[in-house]
């Protein structure tokens, strides 16, 4: 008891070590869960995009509303972070990138380019 | 398949699928920007278009597979009780056949 009690807590947000490659992998994780469910609807649009001139301006008016702006443009961050980290991934598998300092800083760029191209992905659609 | 590979062939397959649509997405991210907006005809026009229709053709194939290594993945990783496991493998794999059906169905009706 006595061991458990003096056992160090970090419970302070600044001082816990979250390696930066977790937040990239995790990411990548929930990106994919994201493009998954967005699958169906990206299947609905086609379907309604290709059929005649009426469908195409339909498809088109259901992306007008701003929710669906802001859902597309959680969509374009999902879908270019998990680009950009499955490329990360796949050049570790080769042997690229391996090193612990050549790792981080490409998580950290996976990590905030995906941001930012999302955030452009904002500015596009809104 | 002896054990000691089990698990080599789903990840191989994720490798070869992420390739694809990689390609396959950077080509039509790139391409779609420097056309700018499409009107209905030439929306129809590009994918109607064989070689467009079967590389998207691909791209459904390749989602279908990457979706359903990856959604498998995250359920054996995340989610125990063996009956709510079973139960939502079987939802991702209808899900993912009928989108991908769908899809096909759509593509050949605009190539046709």
């Amino acid at each position: 008891m006595s061991n458990q009690r003096s056992a160090p807590v970090f419970l302070n947000l600044f001082r816990i070590r979250f390696p930066v490659a977790a937040v990239t992998s995790i990411a990548h994780r929930i990106s994919g869960v994201l493009l998954f469910l967005f699958f169906p609807f990206l299947v609905w649009l086609l379907d309604l995009s290709l059929q005649g001139p009426d469908g195409y301006a339909r498809a088109l008016a259901l992306l007008q509303p701003l929710w669906v702006r802001l859902g597309l443009a959680l969509i374009g961050w999902s879908l270019l972070h998990h680009l950009l980290s499955g490329i990360r991934f796949l050049l570790i598998d080769i042997d690229v990138g391996v090193s612990l300092g050549a790792a981080r800083r490409t998580a950290w760029a996976v990590n905030i380019i995906g941001v930012l191209l999302g955030l452009a992905c904002l500015g596009w659609l809104l | 398949m002896s054990r000691h590979v089990h698990g080599q062939r789903p990840w191989l397959l994720q490798r070869l699928s992420g390739v694809y649509l990689a390609v396959y997405l950077v080509y039509v991210i790139a391409s779609s920007m420097q056309h700018g907006a499409y009107s209905h005809q030439e929306w129809h026009a590009w994918l109607g278009h064989p070689v467009m229709g079967i590389a998207t053709a691909g791209f459904i194939l390749a989602m279908l597979v990457h979706g359903w290594v990856g959604m498998r993945d995250v359920i054996l990783d995340y989610v125990h009780p063996l009956g709510i496991r079973l139960l939502l493998l079987v939802l991702i794999g209808l899900a993912l056949i009928t989108c991908g059906l769908w899809a096909l169905r759509v593509l050949v009706l605009a190539a046709g």
